[in-house]
């Protein structure tokens, strides 16, 4: 579905990316995990078409993103939650996710898709008329990920969907990321909290200083030892007896 | 250490740091005899050529020299875009001309100029040097204002020169003083950019928070920057008000000399010492030469030229130059070459 | 001086629109447009000219004013400001600034040409005429001035608030980013949002026309106007720009009977200056709006 192939990146003189290679299958949860700084968020924006790759291509369903406008992406349906949730702030919840469906594609299905989505999040039904800047974290993260779900998404890049939030909460998220990917929607997750995300991942990459370093399935990297030092919080027995 | 992070943000972009190292190079001799050349010729411009019209026209080359650099030193060197430089010129005229022609000595009231120029700037810099980017050019435009028309308020009336003074009028002698005014604002303007000032100045232009972290004085510098700016344009005003034969007060508070400064020191290349001087002789030749037959027009093609530069060629004529240069000399070899084989 | 008053709110209707103009460019994409009073300057020729040759009344003319200067915002918007669309905050606010700098020598000097620099007024018939409420004059000009402004406002607001395109001009405001992820095409509604600046300076210009006078010359010290308003109501409002338009016209009526007439202009200045240096969010904006 989304082909990434050796993509460079770069903020002026200072590359983030360095022959990213990717590949997101149909119906897929792919999870990309790796340390502060490797470029995760720069790899979902250069997706998303608000930067653009130094070289390299990226391809979804054999066709060039890499050269296409940030809002004609979405309207292909891949859509980005991005680090930090960047809401409409000073507009009300139900704004929000009216803007979420701008797309020709996504408007015709409006109050359709508006439905469907205050299902998924009874709580933002409640707050439509509220202004976003006075949800609750979790509860903005839960009208981001409404706001994206408004545009009808393909696929859907979530960039660390859990940052800052109570773990009730997250697993509450992590909850309704499978049940999307259920409705058929594939996911490209992006995440610190390595354990839940791979617990949940058909496969998952590893960034590193701006480079792919692992790949793999989600099993697989969960039992990996040098993955369970790094992103799983166990340091072998000798290294914690040092410190 | 400081040197060296500095000198990374400020890359390649900058004419004017590149030229001193430039001169320690071989040919580094040309500069400095070239310059010696057209400063004598300059000089001599007088004695060769005896029409007025000529001589007027050089006197206003020096004069645009003088305002340009002026406002180059603070905008184009420490990067504060103001849009206020019409009220150093002004004050600066009004002083010279209030006091030279109530019978003070013209060379101190004219030296007077440049100095309540600089009172006057050190009292607003401080309030207004907490103001980034376009606020503090619309503050410094604020200023500017509220000086121009208390003026055109308090002094509606035209000054004009007293007959004794219009009968002796000199016109090579405020050419000779314009020269010296150019070449000394230049000399500052060098003279700064050598200094140990200069990587502070440059650092507060290329980024005030990295300069802060790095231990600059970042107002400071801006102050400097201000002093010697305001001054030179202090001392620009006065000048006008020596050669003015009459003129209203207000007319020397115009943001029209702030913008002529502006479309100066774009036009030349914004931060170099060059700039100022290329764009000023462009500037005045362009416009007395369309100025005779389509008054507005040159007015519409500065417009043009100015976003121009500003969207596609922000290094202006010297930009162009220094583009142009390796080209030219790589054609030049390649033409010395194959005369070589033939 | 309830009459200074009542002619101050005149006033500062036109100041209002003239300021919501700007606002709207400032606000919505960083871009500081100080050619914005030589657009209000052609909205004036454009009502003078449709009233002097063709005898159109100038609050009809509006019907042609209003897309004549939609028009010319959207060919600056595509000639021009495009090309700094790409730079962000300050690198954005600044080239905008300088561009339009240029921008003003060339409408200016254009509009030389073309009108010559003679000021003009659009005589309309009944410009002496108007109703007298408890000895307080009201001219029909003035007062069908403050209407159209009110309307005016009253529309921008409703678009602004109900409609789809407004909603993305407000989104593209807070965060083009977001904005572009939502499917929203941020280019296109930049142009939108200039054109739209553009017309209002056109609604102004008509009304400057008809209740004083225009003159190629008249640019700065709208700009400056409507840049004192901006300041005043807090760069990050839009709309909040016009009740602090009205505020300006009152502030500039009272000063000319507690200072003097000569000061008027004087006055704003001043408040802007001290607005800057002490509240840069603005008398009524709160810090985060800024
Ligand atoms: N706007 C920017 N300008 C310059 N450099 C940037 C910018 N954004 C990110 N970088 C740099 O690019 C690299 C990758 O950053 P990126 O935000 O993509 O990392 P990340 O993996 O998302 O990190 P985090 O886990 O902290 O979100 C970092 O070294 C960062 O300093
Ligand atoms: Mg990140």
């Amino acid at each position: 579905m989304l082909h990434i192939e050796k993509v460079a990146a770069a903020y002026g003189d200072v590359q983030a990316l360095w022959d990213v290679s990717l590949d997101v299958q149909v119906n897929e949860i792919v999870v990309l995990i790796g340390p502060n700084g490797a470029g995760k968020t720069t790899l979902m924006r250069t997706i998303a078409g608000l930067h653009r790759p130094r070289s390299g291509r990226i391809l979804f369903e054999g066709t060039a993103l890499h050269t296409v406008a940030a809002h004609q992406i979405v309207e292909r349906g891949i859509i980005l939650v991005p680090e930090g949730r960047r809401l409409f702030e000073g507009m009300t919840v139900l704004e929000n996710l009216q803007l979420g469906a701008y797309t020709r594609r996504a408007k015709q299905q409006r109050d359709k898709t508006l439905r469907h989505v205050l299902d998924i999040f009874p709580l933002l039904a409640e707050r439509r008329h509220d202004r976003a800047s006075s949800l609750s974290g979790g509860q903005q993260q839960m009208l981001a990920i409404g706001r994206a779900l408004m545009g009808l998404p393909r696929l859907l890049m979530l960039d660390e969907p859990s940052l800052g939030l109570a773990p009730l909460i997250v697993r509450h998220i992590f909850e309704i990321v499978k049940s999307i990917k259920e409705e058929g929607v594939t996911v490209l997750l992006v995440e610190q909290n390595a354990r839940r995300a791979l617990e949940l991942a058909h496969r998952a990459y590893i960034l590193e200083q701006g480079r792919i370093v692992g790949t793999g399935s989600g099993s697989d990297l969960l039992h990996n030892d040098e993955v369970r030092e790094a992103y799983l919080g166990y340091a072998p027995v000798t290294a914690r007896t040092l410190t | 250490m400081m040197r060296r992070i500095v000198m990374r943000r400020i890359g390649m972009r900058d004419v004017a740091m590149t030229s001193p190292a430039a001169l320690t190079r071989s040919r580094a001799w040309r500069g400095p005899v070239l310059m010696a050349g057209v400063i004598a010729l300059a000089a001599l411009v007088p004695v060769l050529i005896d029409k007025q019209d000529t001589l007027n026209l050089l006197f206003l080359i020096c004069l645009h020299i003088t305002l340009g650099q002026s406002w180059n030193i603070l905008a184009g060197f420490a990067g504060q875009t103001s849009l206020g430089h019409a009220a150093f010129f002004g004050i600066g005229a009004l002083v010279t001309r209030t006091l030279w022609l109530n019978g003070m000595f013209f060379p101190v009231a004219f030296l007077l100029s440049g100095l309540a120029a600089v009172a006057f700037a050190m009292l607003i810099g401080v309030p207004t040097f907490r103001l980034r980017g376009a606020y503090f050019a619309i503050g410094t435009l604020g200023i500017a204002e509220v000086l121009r028309i208390t003026v055109s308020q308090n002094l509606p009336l035209i000054s004009t020169m007293p007959a004794a003074e219009i009968a002796a009028y000199n016109l090579t002698l405020r050419y000779y003083v314009a020269l010296a005014l150019a070449l000394t604002t230049i000399g500052a303007a060098a003279l700064l950019l050598r200094s140990s000032w200069s990587l502070g100045i440059l650092a507060v232009r290329e980024d005030e928070e990295a300069a802060q972290a790095t231990g600059v004085n970042v107002l400071g510098h801006k102050l400097l920057a201000l002093f010697i700016s305001s001054f030179f344009a202090g001392l620009a005003g006065g000048l006008f008000a020596f050669q003015q034969i009459s003129y209203y007060p207000s007319a020397a508070f115009s943001p029209v000399w702030t913008f002529d400064a502006l479309l100066i020191t774009f036009i030349g290349g914004l931060g170099t010492i060059g700039g100022p001087v290329l764009g000023a002789i462009f500037f005045i030749l362009v416009r007395q030469r369309l100025a005779v037959t389509l008054v507005e027009v040159h007015q519409i093609v500065f417009g043009i030229l100015f976003i121009l530069i500003v969207l596609v060629f922000p290094g202006g004529l010297m930009g162009a130059w220094d583009r142009l240069r390796p080209r030219a000399i790589a054609e030049a070899l390649r033409s010395r070459r194959q005369l070589h084989k033939s | 001086m309830a009459q200074n008053i009542v002619y101050g709110l005149f006033v500062g209707g036109i100041y209002g629109i003239a300021a919501v103009g700007l606002a709207l460019a400032f606000g919505v994409m960083n871009v500081l447009n100080i050619a914005h009073g030589e657009l209000l300057m052609f909205g004036g020729y454009i009502s003078f000219w449709l009233f002097s040759l063709l005898g159109i009344d100038p609050f009809v003319s509006l019907i042609i004013c209003i897309p004549a200067l939609f028009l010319i915002g959207l060919l600056l918007d595509r000639l021009v400001y495009r090309h700094v669309a790409r730079l962000r905050g300050e690198a954005k606010i600044k080239n905008s600034l300088l561009i339009s700098f240029g921008l003003v020598l060339i409408l200016q000097n254009v509009a030389i040409r073309l009108f010559t620099a003679d000021e003009r007024t659009t005589q309309v018939s009944y410009i002496g005429q108007g109703i007298n409420l408890f000895g307080i004059a009201l001219p029909y000009t003035r007062l069908m001035g403050l209407v159209i402004a009110l309307v005016t406002i009253l529309a921008l607001h409703l678009f602004l608030q109900r409609t789809d395109s407004g909603k993305a001009i407000r989104a593209t405001a807070e965060d083009w980013e977001a904005a572009e992820l939502s499917g929203i095409n941020v280019p296109r509604v930049y142009m939108l949002t200039f054109a739209l600046g553009a017309a209002l300076a056109g609604i102004a210009g008509t009304l400057v026309s008809v209740t004083s006078s225009v003159a190629p010359s008249i640019g700065l010290d709208w700009t400056l106007k409507a840049l004192i308003v901006v300041v005043l109501a807090g760069t990050g409002s839009i709309i909040g720009a016009f009740p602090a338009g009205l505020l300006l016209g009152l502030v500039e009526a009272l000063s000319s009977i507690f200072i003097s007439a000569s000061y008027r202009e004087v006055v704003g200045l001043v408040i802007f200056l001290l607005v800057l240096l002490i509240r840069p969010q603005g008398l009524f904006g709160s810090r985060e709006a800024a």
